[in-house]
């Protein structure tokens, strides 16, 4: 009788616990930049679903591909339809974990990202630097990278080769918040 | 003279090219407030088909303007634009509907339990249903 007690005791504080440690954001922001001779092209999402456990470090972020802006609505369609191909991958994902989670503080600190992305089915190891804080009542990730498209099978026909860079800067802003529920 | 006028067959036949790229190139966004709603619906309703089949919700419902209606759970702005989330009968799960620039500065009108109904186009599925664009219905 006693170990049940103490068992139910436990997976109680285990629960209490786990619920104060999620940190998330529905509203996380990912832009990108292709920077070449004949044009620049901007896109943006708002809608970055990002959470952190803030008792191991680790990290998840799923992005819809439809989520991003651009400028020119043809544009929109080209990187829907024949780049990224959004309706046979809707999403991108990133799994991983922050190195060194437990240096992380409440002033800025460069922090290690080490993890697997997504990006049109196929998966890629990276690492990224991120600039974090944390706080009691939010975890804060900003930084940038960039994404090389032959990494992810992200073709580019020779007529617009000279439109589109290689390598995509991508830009992320993240303010994770206590998930309470 | 008729090689005068081939040329300018061709000259007009090249300035119509030019000036239907250039119209492509510069195609408009589609603006949700000109345009009526694909499918209407209910917070709970979207929420379900997402939740049972995505794959079958995607192709039903991404990119179309989606008009829903729900109960307001919670109403915030980010990054100057408003977020209005609508409860549905999963604790876990709602219907965030992120405003578009002209909505947002409305957005002070709307409370906490109302029933609103709002139109948007639908750009997939992650803890939540997500709507972007999104404007008023009065």
């Amino acid at each position: 009788m006693k170990i049940i007690y103490t068992v139910l005791a436990c997976l109680f504080f285990v629960a209490i616990s786990n619920s104060q440690e999620r940190f998330l954001t529905k509203n996380g922001t990912i832009s990108f930049f292709s920077t070449s001779p004949m044009e620049n092209i901007e896109a943006k999402n708002n809608q970055v679903l990002s959470i952190v456990d803030a008792a191991n470090g680790q990290m998840a972020i799923s992005i819809l591909m439809k989520s991003f802006m651009f400028e020119k609505a043809l544009m929109q369609e080209h990187f829907n339809e024949n780049y990224v191909e959004s309706d046979r991958y809707p999403k991108a994902t990133f799994k991983g974990d922050l190195l060194n989670f437990d240096a992380i503080g409440d002033s800025k600190t460069k922090t290690q990202v080490k993890g697997n992305l997504t990006i049109h089915g196929k998966t890629k190891e990276i690492t990224i630097e991120a600039t974090t804080l944390k706080t009691a009542d939010s975890i804060l990730m900003t930084g940038e990278f960039f994404v090389e498209l032959a990494d992810f099978g992200i073709e580019i026909p020779a007529v617009v080769k000279n439109n589109i860079a290689k390598k995509i800067k991508v830009n992320f802003n993240f303010n994770h918040k206590p998930y309470k529920k | 003279m008729k090689t005068k006028k081939i040329i300018i067959g061709i000259l007009i036949l090249g300035l119509l090219g030019v000036f239907v790229a250039y119209k492509m190139y510069h195609k408009p966004h589609v603006n949700v407030a000109d345009e009526s709603a694909d499918i209407t619906l209910t917070a709970n309703t979207i929420l379900e088909d997402f939740s049972s089949d995505e794959t079958m919700a995607n192709t039903k419902y991404l990119e179309k303007i989606i008009q829903v209606e729900g109960i307001v759970s919670e109403v915030k702005t980010a990054n100057e634009k408003g977020i209005i989330t609508l409860k549905t009968n999963d604790d876990f799960a709602s219907v965030l509907c992120h405003l578009s620039t002209e909505a947002t500065k409305k957005i002070h009108t709307v409370k906490v339990g109302q029933t609103l109904k709002l139109k948007g186009i639908c750009t997939g599925f992650l803890m939540d249903v997500v709507l972007i664009k999104c404007e008023f219905i009065n």
